[in-house]
């Protein structure tokens, strides 16, 4: 089982063709990737409440695709509202927070008192991380002891400081998606970080599956020699790419698994 | 699909022929390879048949000991240039020339050159009078334009998905500008490429040892075209414009 933790629903600026539901379920097919969370572009891009609500319009009740609550930082009143309104409905898991878009650095006062908020609220939280930022969700986790938050791309090429910040604070998750793959990332991270913080998440459907797949696959970590066990992964290496492929999302965000 | 099944795929897909893999070691990063032999074997585990290789040495410090490092291997050698000293730069494309090399490659991000300088358009200029296929490092958007009207036979090997329009549209009517596609990876980037500008505009790139060759074997091992146009963009149309015998 796969379980993508970073996805997107929606089109794109850039030159690509990809913002139907279809479009989402058949690039998991490409890849056997069973289930996805997935945020609303225009929620993430430019409006929040607006991509919130045609993201609940458009979520199909078909289990494979679940729903962040985008939340802009600067509309705290309005992300209230939209976490009320959609969290734990069954199809709304998390939230989704883009501090490059909102000009909202993770520092800030207005992305401090949002991850306050979701905090309250037990909500799991997506947040993009690049560079050393990684260190500041670390802090936020550290200073709210019922925070439990996702750093997206694990800090891109700053995975030195995710897997610092990781090894802080056992409730940072972290995910590898990144359209650059240079070598050593993967392997990097998982040598030092306890793989029950580690998920799998792709930019789905703004990056293929393949750049995080080919990533943590060219790890080594899903090594093809040797027997097969009922989830195609055997021993302690197994148990560490079950976990990083869908046992900690699962239990993350209480995903149905059976 | 477990994982394991999905990296069992991997290993169906043969390459045969990648155009960008680099022998040598950045100072400042961890995971060159300065052995050739070393090389060629995490090229074999990346079921890659043959290469294009270019050398750190000359990139980095000497364009005449770096090329010769290459030139004395068995893999298709790619000639470096300095874009920061063109006078020489210009003595090695003669120099290449004459050894019988078909493709340089420019390092301008590694040299801290950009497509305006005056050096990059003239050994541009000159390595395509000299009928060198050139092996383009840069941002597409703006290197695309030192080559533009001069009949040039490119290869961009930094060709991100976020710049694929810019690429086209100077495609269209750069009939010898081609694309890795090593960051061609978003959901359709591939695809798009061969519905508008044709498949033979894609040849297979890695960056081996820098980066993992399962991004770009898996992009195209999972990709919506047909056998046949898979095996084009796997090495067929490298090894035709490189002049490589299959």
């Amino acid at each position: 089982m796969i379980i993508d933790v970073h996805g997107h629903w929606g089109p794109w600026f850039f030159t690509m063709e990809v913002g139907s539901v279809e479009t989402n379920l058949a690039v998991m097919d490409r890849y056997g990737i069973d289930m996805a969370i997935v945020s609303a572009t225009e929620a993430v891009c430019y409006d929040a409440p607006a991509g919130n609500r045609a993201l609940a319009d458009a979520l199909p009740s078909s289990g494979r695709l679940y729903g962040y609550v985008t939340v802009n930082p600067r509309q705290l009143d309005a992300a209230s509202r939209d976490l009320a309104r959609y969290f734990g409905d069954g199809r709304f898991v998390g939230a989704k927070l883009h501090t490059d878009y909102t000009e909202s650095p993770i520092t800030s006062p207005q992305t401090q008192d949002a991850l306050t908020m979701l905090a309250e609220l037990d909500c799991p939280v997506l947040v993009h991380t690049w560079g050393r930022t990684v260190l500041d969700l670390a802090q936020s986790c550290v200073d709210r002891p019922r925070l439990r938050a996702i750093a997206g791309h694990m800090g891109a090429d700053g995975y030195p400081y995710a897997i610092e910040a990781a090894q802080s604070c056992d409730r940072l998750y972290l995910e590898p998606s990144w359209s650059q793959a240079p070598a050593g990332r993967i392997s990097s991270v998982l040598a030092a970080v306890d793989d029950r913080q580690l998920l799998f998440g792709t930019d789905s459907t703004l990056i293929d599956p393949a750049s995080a797949l080919g990533a943590v696959l060219g790890s080594g970590l899903f090594d093809t020699a040797g027997p097969v066990g009922s989830a195609g992964l055997t021993g302690p290496a197994g148990l560490t790419a079950e976990r990083l492929a869908w046992r900690n999302a699962a239990s993350l965000f209480d995903l149905p698994t059976s | 699909m477990p994982f394991r099944q999905i990296a069992a795929q991997l290993g169906e897909l043969r390459i045969t022929f990648d155009v960008d893999a680099l022998l040598g070691a950045y100072p400042g990063k961890d995971g060159g390879i300065t052995d050739s032999g070393e090389l060629g074997a995490a090229l074999r585990e990346a079921n890659t048949t043959a290469a294009a290789v270019a050398s750190l040495r000359a990139a980095l410090f000497d364009v005449h000991s770096g090329n010769d490092e290459v030139l004395a291997t068995d893999f298709t050698p790619v000639g470096g240039l300095d874009l920061r000293d063109a006078l020489g730069a210009e003595r090695e494309l003669d120099r290449l020339a004459e050894l019988g090399v078909r493709a340089i490659r420019l390092f301008p991000d590694e040299q801290h050159a950009e497509p305006d300088f005056p050096a990059v358009r003239h050994l541009v200029r000159r390595a395509t009078e000299l009928g060198f296929v050139v092996l383009s490092g840069g941002d597409v958007r703006r290197f695309w334009k030192p080559y533009a009207g001069l009949g040039a036979t490119v290869v961009f090997l930094d060709t991100h998905f976020y710049h694929l329009g810019d690429f086209l549209i100077a495609a269209r009517e750069e009939m010898g500008f081609h694309t890795s596609t090593r960051l061609l990876n978003s959901p359709d980037a591939v695809e798009t490429v061969a519905s508008s500008v044709g498949v033979e505009r894609m040849v297979y790139g890695s960056r081996t040892p820098y980066a993992e060759s399962a991004v770009p074997r898996l992009r195209l091992a999972r990709c919506g075209l047909s056998a046949s146009d898979v095996a084009l963009i796997a090495g067929t149309t490298a090894r035709r414009l490189l002049g490589v015998d299959a």
